[in-house]
């Protein structure tokens, strides 16, 4: 059961101070300024950015104006992924506040999802919640769960109501005792962009600057995520059958080996959750319990360490 | 408390101490005064368009003024009174999480008094075996000291049974040695016998001839020397056999 309510308040109000400048692309009536925000990590892009949408709606002209999108650094930003998980994937190392550039036109119909309305991003955090239960507990708990009380956990993250999710969520982490843990932990690992990867591979072997050039060659590339696996998610349990509790290493050690560093080597990637690297030790049920986003779901991106 | 717990606790202060703390005083005001210029000019240009409405006569300065203010004070009501409502509906969450641990901790009491009384009485069975495994021990003890006792005696009734089987083994050769003697003894005196019966046929066979000679003149005698001689050979054959 999720006891640690500190860490779990934590979580929740953790934000990321943003400022949205207007692609200067777009055709204007007047100067567009640029709108500050406090977006919160466990949230939507499209869910919070409504006062954005109205600000720069003011400054361009309606009529041409098509879904608003955004993106950082020439990369789009995936409004169905956390905030906090879009952050510390693509800005972890950026200077404050992080700043994202809005667009009105030009919509990347191969990178985004479309999101004409909330009901699309309430279906989105359902179905995430559901998918994750059903890992959890046979799908048992949410499915004994009313509409009223799914509702009441959409309501709680639209409009950031931690008591009134929470009344609703400590049901989604409970467990048998016998049992020790969920069925399965419900985690999805993000992996920073593809030529990234290759760029930080290939710094143990070659000079920087040939480095660099492969960079900007290759910069021009289309869909800088991995586009055949955008995340990786398996089944894992807490607790192995012999009942060893499992740990974040453990997990990355079945799953994704290449993100702990090899014995006696540097460490060449960080293991992010919700901004910060827990230890490799912390028990994955813990995680689990604490450290989700409200869908349910351990997001772990794993990001190279930053060569400064 | 568990080092990777206040590894987390600590990580997400310093976190907040980076990326929120620092900004959430100037984007919260930056946020309220945006909030408020924009209800501001919404209720300045709804005042305006009104006074228009109203034949064409524009609304003095203080007029406009005081409707602002009117119009600000609704709206800073109206979200008190949200603020009111939404403080409510935490105080019920709070007052049914408040139930929700309360029948937790009965439950969990219910369950910490099961488990102290199935705990006494294993106490209870526990000091009750204690109690006769004691027992136990010390008629082990007592039953090692008897059957020490018991092989101590049975060691001496074999060291004794040795002792007489080597005494009777003893006898019996003596016993051996006796017989053999007197079995050889005896066969002297078959061999001395069958000696003297030798001789005496000897004797007899060479007696006889001159007996017969002489019997042709009378009765049969045997010389006397011959006698002597044989007297004297069984007299030094039983001296020799009792030494």
């Amino acid at each position: 059961m999720a006891d640690d309510k500190d860490v779990l308040r934590d979580v929740w109000f953790g934000r990321i101070p943003t400022c949205f400048l207007l692609n200067q692309d777009e055709v204007t009536e007047r100067e567009a300024e640029p709108y500050y925000l406090l977006l919160p990590r466990v949230s939507y892009l499209t869910l919070v950015t409504d006062k954005v949408k109205k600000h720069f709606h003011k400054v361009i002209r309606t009529d041409d104006a098509e879904e608003m999108w955004f993106e950082y650094e020439g990369t789009p930003l995936k409004w169905h992924y956390p905030i906090g998980v879009l952050f510390d994937l693509h800005a972890s190392n950026t200077v404050l506040p992080w700043s994202i550039t809005v667009h009105f036109k030009n919509f990347p119909e191969r990178d985004l999802l479309h999101c004409p309305s909330h009901s699309v991003i309430e279906a989105h955090f359902m179905s995430s919640i559901k998918e994750a239960d059903a890992l959890k507990h046979k799908s048992q708990v949410v499915n004994d769960m009313q509409k009223k009380d799914h509702k009441q956990l959409w309501m709680g993250l639209q409009n950031d109501k931690f008591d009134q999710f929470w009344a609703m969520n400590r049901k989604l982490m409970e467990y048998p005792t016998e049992d020790g843990g969920f069925r399965f932990i419900p985690f999805r690992i993000y992996q920073h962009s593809l030529h990234t990867f290759i760029a930080t591979f290939l710094l143990c072997f070659v000079p920087v600057s040939a480095v660099c050039s492969y960079c900007s060659d290759t910069r021009s590339l289309s869909s800088p995520t991995l586009s055949d696996r955008p995340f990786i998610q398996k089944q894992f349990r807490p607790v192995s059958p012999e009942g060893h509790v499992h740990t974040l290493g453990d997990l990355l050690k079945e799953v994704y080996p290449v993100a702990l560093p090899n014995e006696g080597g540097p460490k060449r990637f960080q293991v992010v959750i919700h901004g910060i690297e827990p230890l490799l030790e912390t028990p994955l049920q813990w995680l689990s319990e604490h450290l989700s986003h409200p869908d349910s779901f351990l997001h772990i991106c794993v990001i190279p360490v930053p060569s400064d | 408390m568990r080092s990777w717990k206040n590894h987390v606790r600590g990580e997400l202060q310093q976190r907040d101490q980076t990326e929120k703390l620092p900004f959430i005083g100037v984007f919260t005001s930056l946020s309220q005064m945006e909030e408020r210029f924009e209800f501001r000019k919404t209720c300045l240009d709804d005042v305006q368009s009104k006074s228009l409405d109203r034949g064409g006569r524009e609304v003095g300065k203080d007029t406009r003024l005081l409707h602002l203010q009117l119009r600000e004070s609704e709206h800073l009501a109206e979200k008190l009174s949200q603020t009111v409502s939404d403080l409510t509906t935490v105080l019920y969450l709070k007052e049914a999480e408040l139930q929700y641990w309360q029948s937790r901790v009965s439950h969990f009491r219910q369950e910490a008094l099961s488990l102290a009384k199935g705990s006494n009485t294993m106490k209870a069975t526990l000091s009750e075996f204690e109690y006769t495994v004691e027992c136990q021990s010390k008629e082990l003890a007592a039953l090692r000291t008897e059957q020490k006792g018991i092989n101590q005696a049975l060691e001496q009734a074999c060291r004794e049974k040795e002792e007489l089987l080597q005494r009777w083994m003893e006898e019996k050769r003596e016993e051996a040695d006796r017989l053999n003697k007197y079995n050889a003894a005896q066969e002297r005196w078959q061999r001395f016998a069958k000696q003297l019966k030798k001789h005496l046929h000897n004797a007899r066979t060479k007696e006889f001839v001159p007996i017969v000679t002489s019997s042709w003149c009378g009765e049969a005698e045997m010389p006397t020397s011959v006698i002597q001689r044989i007297n004297n050979t069984y007299r030094g054959h039983s001296e020799h056999n009792h030494v």
